[in-house]
């Protein structure tokens, strides 16, 4: 946010003066106004062209230099981004918790190995504990995001991408694919609860109590392209701790979830 | 050695079955709509006895002037057909926006089923950038290029002739699609693995690949025919540092199209090569990588955002010197700014995919990169600025689009430069923010390209265009485009999804109808704009010009009459200086005429290249739906014809000196030369520097 902030100020900056002195050129030298000088053979000035160049110049290197940093201080990949991000959250020092995003057409699935649980289409997190997102696709390419909790990281079939946030405040967040990948793209949001610590874990139980359970032959079912309209939330018990890596391979082996082919002009 | 495909397939008709004509009333409507237009078109032809006229004076020409003239029909076609994909487009989402939206038409939501809807949104993508600015700005650039330098034509005319009839194949395969199957719902970028046959299994893929793949073989060709053109046929006289600015940006744009348009003929013939043959270079499984696609498509796409906003530039630098009476200032750093902008350009490309997961290195290069092409940018800003500066600007219509761009260009800088910083870019990414970022800077193009329709339309036709409804047409689109593009920049910076045709969040609906608002503005300016078109041919007899249509033209082009003959100059002109006619009209020479004729050398018409058109439909069509034969045929055809194209020697006539005397004489006698007083446009006699100097 500091960086959009500071960006925008800088180039409105430049942006207003330049479209003020421009409709007053323009105003002022119209034809219609007798008064203003008219020099028709004035096309060059050395002190012109270096002021021209000088300033988106100066322009260019102070926002190529913010960018430099703003890009290095939100590197997921950097270890030291979980370090800061929890000394600035309300429960420091905690161990950060796991979690594997998978997508398919079209719905996610959270899946939390430690624990051996998943929910689709749901995410719950605790406060102040950073949470590590290892993301991947069964299909094709998405995007995750959560507008206020973290930027918009690609989610790719046969590759492994990686977030990490932390929560200060308890609440219920917007989060949703922002890369499109077919039909039941737009179904595509998920509600992230950001709950107390306690809450958390009493969570953790009751849905490690659910009957349905999740390897990777049922996980083969539940990918099967499915348009989530009615915003239905099922969760697993018993997962395979390494289903994450099982879809994976078998991406990389061409397991594909064929789309079928729909009549022309019809859904 | 064939992928299998889903349903059935004949050896006679390939894919192609009754099931593939779509079942839906909007489509029928459509259809409707063209077969009652056609039907008028073909009528008045037949009627009219206007076929012969058809074929002898449009579709067998090799003149630069007709072809340009054709490709911007083509191109204006193509924008009204994009414009109503945006009309729909926006019209779903304001209906289809909160959980309790009703649904129409078996649709969950809005009127438009999703599959449809992305197809839509495809179809808009390519059509604008591909088939509507492109041909329109190729079509100016073949206009006025060869006049500006004062060649007779293209350096090769048939090769011309050639490239119109492959953009015009492009464009009709994406027609056809819309009554024959349907259109690939990937995007205008294609996105892998989107567009491999396990997602994609229908035809609609194949007809956005091979639409593209065709007309790009001849934007490719253009691009080395203009580049050949202003290298070899320029008059004498008419030195590098004497080009004119839009020659200049046609240079560069040109060079950008000769080398990136291979690199987009890759990227589609490796997703061919997965989809027809089963290889696996973009799936994600068996070897493949999705993001070599994104490369190679985005080393391509994002040069060929500079090469449609560049002649756009060269516009402005051509109408806004001419309005303000007055040379383009700072010439050398305009021409160092363009090819700095073009050089640049093929360094940033990654930034359309800060998000996939490069490091910060990676990320950080290319967001410097982006920024610096705000550098040259800048200065073209200021340059203009300056240019007004001590002029005397005459609000025309030309000029009324030529400093909308401008102002199109700080709003579309500004956001640029916001989405180059990928901290920022991490939270609008995708969003409809960025969509309302690349359509400002697109409308820079719109902007100068209709500054330059109303700009040369005298020249080629010999009439001005009406200028109260030109500025009507102006005033509604601009009302237009602050109505759809400021909300979406708002709502997207809300974290508002680009793509989407269905709206979980209530909270967007204010802007989506003020956005469905500013859609019926441009409904407007289209109607003002299609009057504007028909008041001027009707009463054109009252609007005639001289040479220099505007009264204070400055290049090359203004030099011969209007509409401009077939051999465009009666000998070739010398150039004396950078503003020809400004030097001319200062030295007295401007009604100068020809005391001596001689015969002119000039290629002949011929059907080649709209043969070589059609059987590429022919192979365009047979791909697509698979029909084998139909493909062996086309192609064995298109060879067969190129060949023997080859063996005929007798190309070119000669226009004998009479027949130049002639027509320039006729041409002159047309023009309202001393017909009226004392207003400032007209013909080039209104015009006297030095009596008119407070
Ligand atoms: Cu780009």
């Amino acid at each position: 946010m500091r960086f959009t902030i500071l960006d925008v100020a800088v180039m409105l900056g430049i942006i207003v003066p330049t479209a003020i002195i421009t409709t007053y050129f323009l105003l002022r030298y119209r034809k219609t106004n007798t008064n203003a000088a008219y020099d028709p053979h004035w096309s060059h000035s050395n002190l012109i062209e270096l002021i021209v160049w000088a300033i988106p110049l100066l322009t260019v290197a102070m926002l190529g230099y913010e960018s430099y940093k703003g890009t290095y201080a939100v590197n997921p990949y950097d270890p030291r981004m979980i370090k800061t991000k929890t000394a600035s959250a309300a429960n420091p020092g905690s161990a950060p918790l796991n979690v594997d995003v998978i997508t398919t057409d079209w719905q996610w699935l959270f899946v939390y190995p430690k624990q051996h649980i998943a929910v689709a289409n749901e995410l719950v997190i605790p406060r102040g504990t950073p949470v590590v997102f290892h993301m991947t696709s069964a299909t094709v390419v998405n995007d995750f995001f959560i507008p206020n909790l973290a930027g918009m990281i690609d989610v790719m079939p046969g590759m492994r991408t990686k977030q990490v946030l932390v929560a200060d405040k308890i609440g219920q967040y917007r989060g949703y694919s922002a890369n499109f990948s077919g039909a039941g793209f737009s179904w595509m949001g998920f509600k992230t609860h950001v709950v107390s610590s306690a809450h958390f874990t009493h969570w953790i139980q009751s849905i490690q109590k659910f009957p349905r359970h999740m390897d990777y032959a049922q996980f083969n079912k539940f990918a099967r392209p499915t348009t989530n309209i009615d915003g239905k939330t099922p969760a697993f018990s018993h997962v395979h701790a390494r289903l994450f890596d099982q879809v994976i391979k078998g991406v990389l082996d061409g397991k594909v979830y064929t789309t079928r082919m729909p009549p022309p002009g019809a859904a | 050695m064939m992928v299998n495909v889903q349903g059935p397939w004949s050896p006679l008709l390939g894919r192609l079955s009754l099931g593939a004509i779509p079942d839906n009333p909007i489509i029928a409507g459509a259809f409707v709509f063209a077969a009652v237009l056609g039907a008028v078109i073909l009528g008045y032809l037949t009627f009219g006895h206007k076929w012969g006229y058809l074929w002898r004076e449009w579709l067998t020409t090799v003149d630069h002037k007709k072809i340009g003239v054709m490709y911007i029909i083509i191109g204006l076609v193509m924008l009204f057909r994009g414009f109503i994909d945006a009309l729909m487009m926006r019209t779903q989402q304001v209906m289809a926006c909160g959980p309790h939206s009703p649904g129409f038409l078996g649709a969950a939501h809005g009127y438009l089923l999703p599959y449809h809807f992305d197809q839509i949104y495809s179809a808009h993508g390519t059509i604008m950038i591909l088939f509507a600015a492109t041909p329109i700005l190729v079509g100016l650039m073949n206009v006025v290029v060869p006049l500006q330098i004062g060649a007779r034509d293209m350096a090769f005319p048939y090769l011309n002739a050639l490239g119109l009839w492959l953009t015009a194949v492009g464009a009709a395969l994406i027609m056809l699609s819309l009554f024959v199957g349907d259109f690939s719902h990937a995007g205008w970028v294609g996105l892998t693995p989107l567009t491999e046959i396990a997602y994609s299994p229908g035809v609609g893929v194949d007809y956005w690949m091979w639409a593209i793949q065709i007309s790009s073989v001849g934007t490719t060709l253009g691009a080395a025919n203009l580049i050949a053109t202003i290298i070899k046929m320029r008059a004498p006289g008419m030195t590098w540092s004497r080009l004119p600015i839009f020659t200049w940006t046609a240079l560069s744009t040109n060079i950008i199209a000769l080398t990136s348009f291979p690199v987009l003929a890759v990227a589609l013939g490796l997703l061919g090569a997965d989809r027809y043959f089963g290889t696996h270079f973009f799936t994600a499984g068996l070897g493949g990588n999705l993001m070599l696609y994104s490369d190679l498509f985005w080393i391509w796409g994002h040069p060929e955002v500079y090469f449609v906003i560049l002649p756009a530039f060269g516009m402005m630098s051509e109408i806004i010197p001419t309005f303000a009476e007055k040379p383009l200032f700072g010439y050398a750093t305009m021409v160092a700014a363009s090819f700095a902008i073009a050089g640049v350009s093929w360094s940033v490309w990654l930034h359309h995919f800060f998000t996939m997961g490069a490091g910060p290195q990676v990320n950080t290069f290319f967001s410097i990169a982006t920024m610096v092409v705000g550098i040259p940018t800048g200065v073209k800003v200021f340059n203009w600025a300056f240019t007004v500066y001590r002029g005397r600007s005459r609000f025309d219509t030309p000029m009324l689009w030529a400093v909308g761009a401008l102002f199109m260009l700080l709003l579309g800088g500004l956001t640029g430069m916001m989405l180059a910083m990928p901290p920022v870019n991490y939270s609008v990414h995708n969003s409809v923010f960025v969509v309302a970022h690349f359509h400002t800077m697109l409308m820079v193009v719109i902007y100068g390209i209709m500054g330059a329709v109303n700009f040369w339309f005298p020249k080629v036709f010999g009439f001005r265009l009406n200028e109260a409804l030109g500025k009507r047409f102006f005033w509604f689109f601009t009302a237009g485009t602050i109505m759809v593009f400021i909300p979406m920049y708002t709502s997207g910076f809300m974290g508002m999804t680009r793509r989407l045709d269905y709206l979980s969040n209530p909270a967007l609906l204010p802007f989506e109808i003020a956005e469905e608002i500013g859609i019926g503005f441009y409904v407007v300016s289209i109607y003002y704009f299609v009057r504007q078109l028909y008041v001027s041919i009707r009463d054109r007899a009252t609007t005639r010009v001289g040479a220099d249509a505007w009264g204070s033209a400055r290049t090359l082009e203004w030099l011969t009459p209007s509409p401009v003959p077939f051999y465009n100059y009666a000998v070739t002109p010398r150039v004396h200086a950078r503003d020809e006619l400004v030097w001319r009209r200062e030295q007295g020479l401007e009604g100068a005429t020809v005391a001596h004729y001689e015969d002119i050398p000039m290629p002949k018409n011929t059907p080649v290249p709209l043969i070589i058109g059609a059987f590429a439909l022919g192979l365009g069509f047979g791909l697509v739906w698979r029909i084998w034969w139909l493909t062996d045929v086309s192609l064995l055809a298109i060879i067969v014809t190129v060949i023997a194209r080859s063996f005929v020697r007798d190309t070119d006539y000669m226009v004998k000196a009479g027949v130049v005397q002639e027509t320039e004489r006729r041409l002159r006698r047309n023009a309202p030369e001393g017909s009226r007083e004392g207003e400032a446009r007209g013909g080039i006699d209104m015009f006297r520097p030095h009596e008119s100097n407070p």
